[in-house]
């Protein structure tokens, strides 16, 4: 038997008071993991909506993630925006450079799109490391305080509340959006094309809004990392970085939000149990993904289901 | 209701229909038999605007729409059961049924249609939150025909509903077929089987190399001795 709604409630009810006491009781580079973990979800969630919801294998998610940080940056320390401001100014600019990538890779599929896709990334990383007068190149550039509404977030503390209110809403409106009519169109594009066409499907334009929001997702996860973070630096906006949230959604199980969530929070962690050999990273996100496509393809979320509903059937 | 008008359609180099003339008055059961690789699917992909017509026109209630997109066939009310099975294997039984309807805004009629097509097929309703993909073959042709009645269709184009049914099934989907014909759906049936095919269908075309070959009123066919001895195996 699926898991009951009460059941799931209460668990979401002490998840959240877990989450809301959080920072009283620990320190603050704990915090700092949460604000970190929470991103995560959001970068994840949002590659899942294209990768396990629409089945298009877009590689480039990094990219939209630093233009957003890099778009909350500038704008905030040269141009003095209010930060939420810069937040959406930096989701709506990923957004429209998502959907010009949509728009010129719809046709493609698979392998071709996965390539050209992990090019415009690595293009996009070069501009980060190149564009100097910009993005200050490759020394990195120092991330201003934010402040919102007259407060100034000072540390993870100050951030914590606005990254996990960012994160819970995100969550919901996925949850609801994946119910809607959209959503059921994202599916059928990745079950089959040619079907979804049939029923009056426009699959190109489905393909393309999935572009545009996965993009828009990520541009948000960059905006809220400004918040806590004082410095970006091109290097961690590279393919590895892309592929961590890759096998954050495969681990967690393809298409599915409460995945995408689980997968975050257990690679971030992995992540950062490794941040002292940055070498091994690569290989160990990887291997972890070969094993999950070969032996768990329905990620930790597969697992869980085919345990309940196997104790469920027992026990009738 | 429908008329295609010397429609000639390839993949690439290769000439899939040559000239192809058919019509399908309202009301009708009309088949389209013949062999493998004959054009049948191509036939019904050009109708339903997932393939580009080379030549020729199609006219559907008198309108010309060769030059539509898909969306908008269906939104006149021209609905393809895809050949092959091509169901949403990891969607829900109750959301491939929902996609039918992707096109309609009127969430209450919906609901109630989702009840009236598994009038059709009480089975599916059993298995309405299972993964499409769990579904027996049987089932899950119903689910096609079910969610292409989703649509509110005026016309059903049917690609292969026997397609590798057993029998028995293969009587209940054309018995199906049959009481929704009664019921005032205009069908277009492409089918292998051309035995059962001619036995419901009122009129006929069968084509050879992407050329209709013979035509005329499948109870006249059924006695042609050429039809006899090339379809029918006697």
């Amino acid at each position: 038997m699926p898991i009951s709604m009460p059941a799931k409630l209460s668990a979401a009810a002490a998840a959240l008071i877990a989450l809301i006491v959080l920072p009283q009781l620990t320190s603050g580079y704990v915090v700092y993991l949460a604000n970190l973990m929470l991103v995560y979800i959001i970068l994840a969630i949002g590659l899942n909506i294209l990768i396990g919801e629409t089945g298009q294998f877009g590689l480039a998610h990094v990219a939209f993630y630093g233009i957003g940080i890099y778009t909350t940056a500038i704008l905030t320390s040269r141009y003095g925006v209010p930060f939420p401001v810069a937040v959406i100014a930096g989701m709506l600019l990923a957004g429209a450079i998502g959907f010009l990538l949509g728009a010129v890779s719809f046709r493609m599929r698979d392998i071709y799109l996965a390539l050209s896709t992990f090019a415009f990334g690595e293009a996009m990383q070069w501009v980060f490391k190149s564009w100097d007068a910009v993005t200050n190149g490759p020394n990195g550039m120092r991330i201003p305080q934010a402040s919102l509404f007259g407060f100034r977030i000072t540390n993870d503390h100050d951030a914590y509340y606005v990254v996990l209110a960012v994160a819970i809403v995100t969550v919901l409106v996925t949850i609801l959006l994946m119910q809607s009519r959209l959503g059921r169109a994202f599916r059928a594009v990745r079950e089959s094309e040619p079907a979804a066409l049939a029923l009056g499907v426009n699959v190109r334009r489905t393909k393309v809004i999935a572009f545009t929001l996965s993009a828009v997702y990520a541009g948000l996860a960059g905006g809220i990392f400004a918040s806590f973070s004082s410095f970006i630096h091109p290097d961690s906006l590279g393919f590895t970085t892309t592929i961590l949230v890759l096998t954050m959604i495969v681990v967690g199980g393809l298409g599915s939000i409460a995945g995408a969530v689980m997968g975050a929070l257990i690679l971030g962690l992995i992540q950062e149990l490794l941040r002292q050999a940055p070498s091994y990273q690569e290989i160990i996100y990887g291997v972890i993904l070969i094993l999950f496509m070969m032996y768990a393809p329905k990620g930790v979320i597969g697992a869980l289901k085919a345990r309940f509903s196997r104790s469920g059937s027992a026990a009738k | 209701m429908l008329e295609l008008k010397d429609i000639s359609a390839g993949y690439g180099r290769i000439n899939a229909l040559s000239g192809v003339g058919l019509k399908v008055d309202a009301g009708r059961v009309v088949a389209l038999l013949g062999a493998n690789g004959a054009g049948k699917t191509t036939t019904l992909n050009c109708i339903s605007r997932v393939v580009a017509l080379t030549s020729g026109e199609i006219h559907f209630e008198g309108q010309r729409v060769d030059r539509l997109a898909s969306e908008d066939m269906v939104a006149r009310g021209v609905c393809q059961v895809p050949e092959g099975r091509e169901i949403f294997a990891r969607m829900s039984v109750r959301e491939n049924l929902e996609i039918g309807a992707h096109l309609r805004r009127d969430t209450a009629v919906i609901r109630q249609d989702l009840d009236r097509v598994c009038e059709y097929f009480p089975r599916l309703r059993q298995r309405f939150a299972q993964e499409a993909g769990t579904l027996s073959g049987g089932e899950q042709q119903m689910l096609l025909i079910a969610r292409a009645l989703m649509g509110r269709p005026k016309l059903l184009l049917l690609d292969e509903p026997s397609l590798g049914l057993s029998p028995l099934l293969v009587e209940q989907i054309f018995a199906i077929i049959r009481q929704l014909n009664k019921e005032g759906l205009t069908i277009l049936l492409v089918e292998q089987n051309a035995r059962i095919a001619l036995n419901v269908s009122d009129y006929a075309y069968i084509l050879e190399n992407g050329e209709i070959a013979f035509e005329g009123n499948s109870a006249d066919l059924v006695r042609d001795d050429r039809v006899r001895q090339a379809y029918l195996g006697a």
